[in-house]
């Protein structure tokens, strides 16, 4: 009775219209007129979005209060930590810009580093398979796409698509994203992959995937990972803290060898993140690794004060001590 | 053609599309941001259509379905081929208003159809995935996340198909309120019965 013509019919017909708009849509690729349909979407759920998160922010805030009681003390520790860091930021980057005429001069090409960043909250994740979060920051704060997304602890992604007042970010952890990555110390590079949303790939802890690009080179579990930056700058910053390799495994007799990445940012509970609108003025290196964990790496990775990612002077060497700006 | 004229098929299309909308927001911003066991989260939107169908036929199910899927589509943070959903959510809210028909009689009938909803959508999905060489809906990934996603579904339907009953009732059919001590299976399948004959 239910299943009556007309109904068939209006199934068919929408049948047709997806099929077809998957067609257009996956043909087309990134310029397929459909694309167009998503900035409606950008326009008009957006706000909806920015309203339900202000909503629901509370929400949250209570239920994770329950389920991590014990971790609200350290989550305040680290929200402070990083206020105190972005604004140091903000202050290094004006500082750098009042000096860099004079230290330009002394130090030829050098000039100093730091990254210029749009902090923004998470708003909404992405549905099904895909890793990826919205933000309420858009073109109107001077987001665009390929702009890396960090966090305090790290890389968090890069931005694909960017609405009037939200822009979506692909995470790392997405099985899509490669990301160029450079081990701490030894400088060898690879390629950083994600596993799946949320490391559904088989990774709960280690969300991450590392291939080194050359099988004989030197790697050890505890290593740290960052950013190698991508031409331009355009998606990756150089620098940016990645995260430790927790696991290689047994070459294989291929030509990479394989670690898995346990990364810095706690993926599944991302909420402040900072957008680098304009790259450090040249590669922080290791600087922005935060200082290393008691035991190993005896070279200190990083300066031991929580200051900003300022960049050692051109030809410092692979370890800076010092905060050149300070 | 057999379909009946509905009492008010203005409202019952704004609610329908009020409860997508909801269902959409509270699924981006709250359901995809719980720290499950997993990593997988209920999909309410699949849910609703669910509903929806089961309480209105195969004609609107097929149609919200395709307008929730085209909305999942275009939301935010979506980052797959358009029409992908729109074509699951399609077929589920056909398949389940067809489902609510036939078996009329059994008070378990929505569970079921969520069930097999859920499966039947994940699967989908991640078929049209694989179908276009969608990396993120590879064979490790999918055999993971279908079963805990028919868990979480399963768990989370009796809430979304209260919600979504007494949102249809409350506002589109005021004159069957006194229907109180039947369960909502039931109530639904009777409002179905007398809008299609």
């Amino acid at each position: 009775m239910n299943d009556t013509r007309r109904s068939r019919m209006v199934l068919g017909a929408l049948l047709v219209v997806a099929l077809a708009m998957i067609t257009i849509d996956y043909r087309g690729g990134d310029d397929s007129p459909l694309r167009g349909l998503r900035g409606v979407g950008e326009a008009v759920f957006g706000p909806v979005e920015r309203a339900s998160a202000a909503v629901v922010r509370p929400v949250g805030n209570a239920v994770d209060a329950i389920t991590n009681a014990p971790g609200e003390r350290r989550r305040a520790d680290r929200l402070q930590r990083e206020n105190q860091r972005l604004r140091d930021q903000l202050r290094g980057t004006q500082v750098d810009q009042g000096k860099s005429a004079q230290l330009d001069r002394l130090l030829g090409a050098a000039g100093l580093g730091g990254y210029k960043i749009v902090a923004a909250n998470v708003i909404s994740v992405g549905q099904g398979l895909e890793d990826t979060v919205t933000i309420d920051a858009g073109s109107g704060s001077g987001i665009r796409t390929d702009m890396t997304v960090m966090s305090a602890d790290g890389l968090v992604g890069r931005v694909t698509r960017v609405g009037p007042a939200t822009a979506t970010v692909l995470l790392a952890t997405d099985v899509t994203s490669s990301v160029g990555a450079r081990l701490e110390e030894s400088k060898e590079i690879g390629i950083v992959q994600g596993r799946g949303r949320r490391g559904l790939g088989g990774g709960g802890r280690t969300p991450l995937r590392f291939q080194l690009l050359d099988a004989n080179a030197p790697m050890r579990v505890g290593q740290r990972l960052v950013t190698l930056g991508s031409q331009n700058e355009r998606p990756y910053v150089p620098g940016v803290p990645v995260g430790t390799v927790e696991r290689i495994d047994a070459p294989a007799g291929g030509l990479t060898r394989t670690a898995y990445v346990q990364p810095f940012v706690h993926f599944t509970s991302l909420d402040v993140v900072a957008v680098v609108v304009a790259p450090p003025k040249s590669d922080p290196r290791d600087a922005v690794l935060p200082p290393s964990p008691t035991p190993p790496a005896p070279p200190a990775a990083g300066p031991p004060s929580p200051l900003p990612p300022s960049a050692p002077p051109h030809k410092g060497g692979k370890h800076p001590s010092a905060q050149p700006s300070q | 053609m057999l379909n009946a004229p509905e009492a008010s098929p203005t409202g019952r299309r704004v609610i329908s599309a009020i409860v997508i909308v909801v269902a959409l927001v509270l699924q981006v911003s709250v359901a995809n941001r719980l720290p499950l066991p997993g990593g997988v989260t209920p999909d309410l939107v699949l849910l609703s259509v669910v509903a929806l169908a089961l309480v209105s036929g195969s004609l609107t199910g097929c149609v919200a379905g395709f307008c929730a899927g085209l909305a999942a589509d275009i939301v935010p943070p979506a980052d797959h081929t358009i029409g992908r959903y729109a074509l699951v959510y399609c077929v589920i809210g056909y398949v389940c208003g067809i489902a609510a028909a036939e078996m009329d009689r059994q008070s378990t009938v929505p569970f079921f159809a969520v069930a097999a909803g859920a499966l039947l959508g994940t699967v989908a999905y991640a078929a049209t995935g694989m179908l276009l060489g969608d990396p993120r809906a590879s064979w490790t990934i999918v055999a993971r996340v279908v079963p805990l996603q028919v868990l979480y579904d399963v768990v989370a339907s009796p809430f979304v198909v209260w919600c979504v009953l007494r949102a249809t009732r409350r506002y589109d059919r005021p004159e069957r309120h006194r229907d109180r001590f039947s369960v909502p299976a039931a109530r639904y399948r009777a409002m179905s019965g007398r809008t299609r004959l």
